[in-house]
């Protein structure tokens, strides 16, 4: 009886432990994923009035750029949440 | 050196008998930036008036015109030939005033019929799909027109007309839309209008031909070809002309800019009837150059001052003053904007930091040497100096990423040392597959289709808490050179409550690192949980850090309120910094799928067994490391550059750098063609 349920316990917890691993790697996967789009939808906006502004004045490529890259950020937390998650 | 070029303010008067000697030395000498003259702006030029054009001008503008419409029509482009002299001032002077008129006229008129017979062509293009649709009814173009009591619709229609009046319809089933031709009573047209209306029709044009459109379409295709083969004769006797003449054209373009330049000079002059006055900026320490060869020029006869700078209203033209290896960066400083002249020029620490963090990036030996030999080859191949400035940039970013890779221990996604034993035949074929360590660098290596046990995973934290602590360094060191800039460019009260307020943000960020430090014990970081406890749990270092937070946000405060809420950009801008491992990370990723499904899943087992099947394999496993790898150095050279300059941009020059200088535009030009 005893030698059955510590067997059973240990399968039970490998399996805690893959489910664990399991969802760790959804976590991550959300925080990347969701942050993207996340950025994406930033950068839309900011990257369509910058591409506007450049056609009517070239000196603005610079300050454009830097605008629009801005949201960049929101992905890397995504990305440095995800590395935390499964490292 | 972190400063641009030191620059005089120079004013120049003389009589106005002098004017053409002073304008040809000043642009000889090509250092004078001149600062234009405005009526009715600045005291002490009351009664002063704008200059008129030196005698000649006009002519000059006119050949330069007729140069540039010649140079336009055979597509020359002077930047993209090699500096070569022809000839002296003398013998360009004469050859223009023989040369230019006859080749004006030649090239005019090869260009105006080329597009006559061009124009022509698309005539007869017009007519042929005018004449298309018709082309599969067997019927003469003629008998489309010329009813009194019938009316012909031609066009496209979705469907079938069915018509309960009496007609003639012709019916061509095409592919997308039909054609039909129908002819009708002209009493009977609202009946026959409502049907093709039913059925979509859309109307066309009948053409104004006669005789059998199949016919009609051979002709005109035939006179088309023809001129078609006039026009290629044209373009290449407009082909022979540029070949014949380039030289002498870039040299006449560009002396005469010159010459229009020099005598468009006066309008930026101050003038009374007898004497003019010029002012403008000349580098510090080439004020008595310039003074000597102006004294020299007129004999004698003009007044060459240095006035007092007013660095508050003065917009002093900026010059870069970098060592060499500096220079290709000062492109990127342009890209954003142009230092003021009082503040600090950051493009030494721009042109140090960028390639360290490209390198960081990429940090690959395989990729750091594909790069640098684009770099080596576009080199060849571009000859703007824009172009040039930018591959500069690029190659010193390749030899830092190859620096780094060797750090990294990475060649192409493989471990560097593994791939060397194997070129040298110590080692076995490299495998991709078992984990490594860096060298020196914490491993970015991924545990990517691993296979052997106890693999060597990335060291993340290190990694994480290395691009942390370049980040901290980097934002202290931008909030310092902000302090710098506010103490030299503000005054009384207000400078003193700006240079707290950088000093602010430094407390603050340093107020929140010992505080987390004085609790969290973490790696590579100052652990300071071992502090005395001081009150309600918390230790020294916590309340040291709360300290300077506190005196951090009254010092920002103090300044400005509104700035309170970007507090959490504090945090923000540091952590931005992880992207240099992250972005990495992402490459050496992508490096390792290419190489594993290459390797591990099309040649590998391809290499067991040589049949058919076997060759296939490791074919498809070659084309794969090969699209999979450019597309990696494609990514790389975006990720690597865009990421490392944003980190400038936004989170190093944000804190001291203001830009908005004017460029330094000395008067006169860089000789490519033709002598001074």
């Amino acid at each position: 009886m005893a030698v059955e349920a510590v067997a059973v316990a240990t399968t039970d917890l490998a399996s805690i432990q893959a489910s664990q691993m399991g969802m760790k790697a959804i976590g991550a996967g959300l925080a990347v994923g969701l942050t993207g789009v996340g950025t994406g939808v930033a950068e839309m906006g900011i990257g369509a009035a910058a591409v506007g502004a450049i056609a009517e004045n070239k000196d603005f490529f610079g300050l454009g750029l830097l605008f629009t890259v801005i949201p960049e950020t929101i992905v890397i937390f995504g990305l440095v949440v995800g590395l935390l998650l499964l490292f | 050196m972190l400063k641009p070029k030191q620059m005089s303010r120079l004013l120049i008067a003389a009589s106005r008998d002098q004017m053409t000697p002073v304008v040809t030395e000043l642009y000889r000498h090509h250092l004078f930036h001149i600062e234009e003259y405005v009526e009715g702006g600045k005291a002490g030029y009351e009664g002063f008036k704008i200059g008129t054009p030196l005698s000649g001008a006009s002519e000059v503008s006119i050949d330069l015109l007729k140069i540039r419409a010649i140079e336009n029509a055979v597509s020359i482009n002077a930047d993209d030939m090699d500096p070569a002299q022809s000839g002296t001032r003398a013998e360009l002077k004469a050859r223009i005033e023989r040369e230019l008129p006859v080749l004006a006229n030649e090239v005019e008129e090869l260009t105006q019929k080329r597009g006559k017979l061009e124009n022509k062509v698309k005539e007869f293009e017009q007519k042929i799909t005018e004449i298309t649709p018709f082309a599969d009814i067997p019927a003469d173009l003629s008998v489309y027109r010329g009813y009194r009591d019938f009316t012909v619709y031609a066009g496209y229609v979705a469907k079938e007309v069915s018509l309960s009046v009496p007609n003639e319809m012709q019916f061509v089933k095409g592919k997308e839309k039909n054609f039909v031709v129908i002819v009708a009573l002209s009493a009977q047209k609202g009946e026959v209008e409502r049907a093709l209306q039913e059925a979509a029709y859309q109307s066309v044009q009948i053409p104004d031909e006669t005789g059998s459109p199949q016919e009609r379409i051979r002709f005109y295709t035939e006179q088309a070809a023809a001129l078609n083969k006039e026009i290629a004769g044209l373009s290449a006797k407009l082909d022979a002309v540029r070949q014949q003449h380039a030289g002498f054209m870039v040299a006449c373009e560009e002396y005469l800019r010159a010459e229009a330049e020099k005598s468009e000079a006066p309008l930026r002059f101050a003038t009374t009837k007898q004497t003019f006055v010029a002012e403008g900026w000349v580098p510090s320490d080439k004020v008595e150059e310039i003074s000597a060869a102006l004294v020299k020029a007129t004999g004698g006869r003009v007044f060459v001052d240095v006035l007092p700078m007013d660095l508050e209203h003065d917009n002093v033209p900026v010059e870069y003053s970098n060592p060499q290896f500096a220079k290709p960066a000062q492109m990127l400083m342009d890209v954003y904007s142009r230092p003021k002249y009082t503040e600090i020029d950051p493009t030494l620490m721009l042109a140090i930091v960028f390639p360290v963090f490209f390198g960081i990036i990429v940090g690959d030996v395989g990729y750091g040497l594909i790069f640098l030999a684009m770099c080596l080859g576009l080199q060849r191949m571009m000859k703007g100096e824009d172009g040039q400035m930018f591959l500069k940039v690029l190659r010193n970013a390749s030899i830092s990423s190859i620096i780094f890779g060797l750090l990294f221990n990475e060649f192409l996604g493989f471990e560097l040392t593994q791939v060397v034993g194997w070129v040298l035949g110590f080692g076995g074929v490299p495998n991709l597959i078992h984990g490594y360590a860096g060298f020196i660098m914490p491993s970015r290596h991924l545990l990517i289709g691993a296979t052997e046990a106890g693999g060597h995973g990335p060291a993340i934290p290190a990694l994480m808490i290395m691009a942390i602590w370049i980040g901290i360094l980097h934002i202290t060191l931008g909030r310092v050179l902000g302090m710098y800039n506010h103490a030299k460019q503000d005054h009384g009260e207000h400078r003193t409550k700006t240079v707290m307020a950088n000093f602010g943000w430094l407390a603050v960020m340093w107020g929140i690192l010992v505080a987390i430090w004085s609790n969290v014990a973490m790696p590579y970081m100052p652990d300071l949980t071992g502090l005395p406890v001081v009150a309600a749990g918390f230790t020294l270092g916590t309340f040291i850090g709360a300290a300077l937070i506190l005196v951090g946000v009254i010092c920002i405060a103090r300044d400005s309120v509104l700035e309170v809420i970007e507090l959490p950009t504090i945090i923000s801008h540091v952590l931005s910094y992880a992207r240099l491992v992250a972005v990495g990370l992402s490459s050496v990723a992508i490096a390792m799928v290419v190489n594993y499904m290459a390797i591990g899943m099309f040649i590998s087992p391809g290499m067991k067994e040589l049949s058919i099947v076997g060759i296939v394999m490791i074919v498809v496993g070659l084309v794969i490391f090969l699209f999979g790898h450019t597309l990696n150095v494609a990514l790389g050279l975006l990720g690597g550059g865009l990421h490392s300059i944003r980190l400038h941009y936004v989170e190093f020059f944000t804190k001291f750098y203001k830009g908005g200088g004017i460029r330094y535009v000395p008067f006169g030009m860089k000789r490519k063609f033709t002598e001074e």
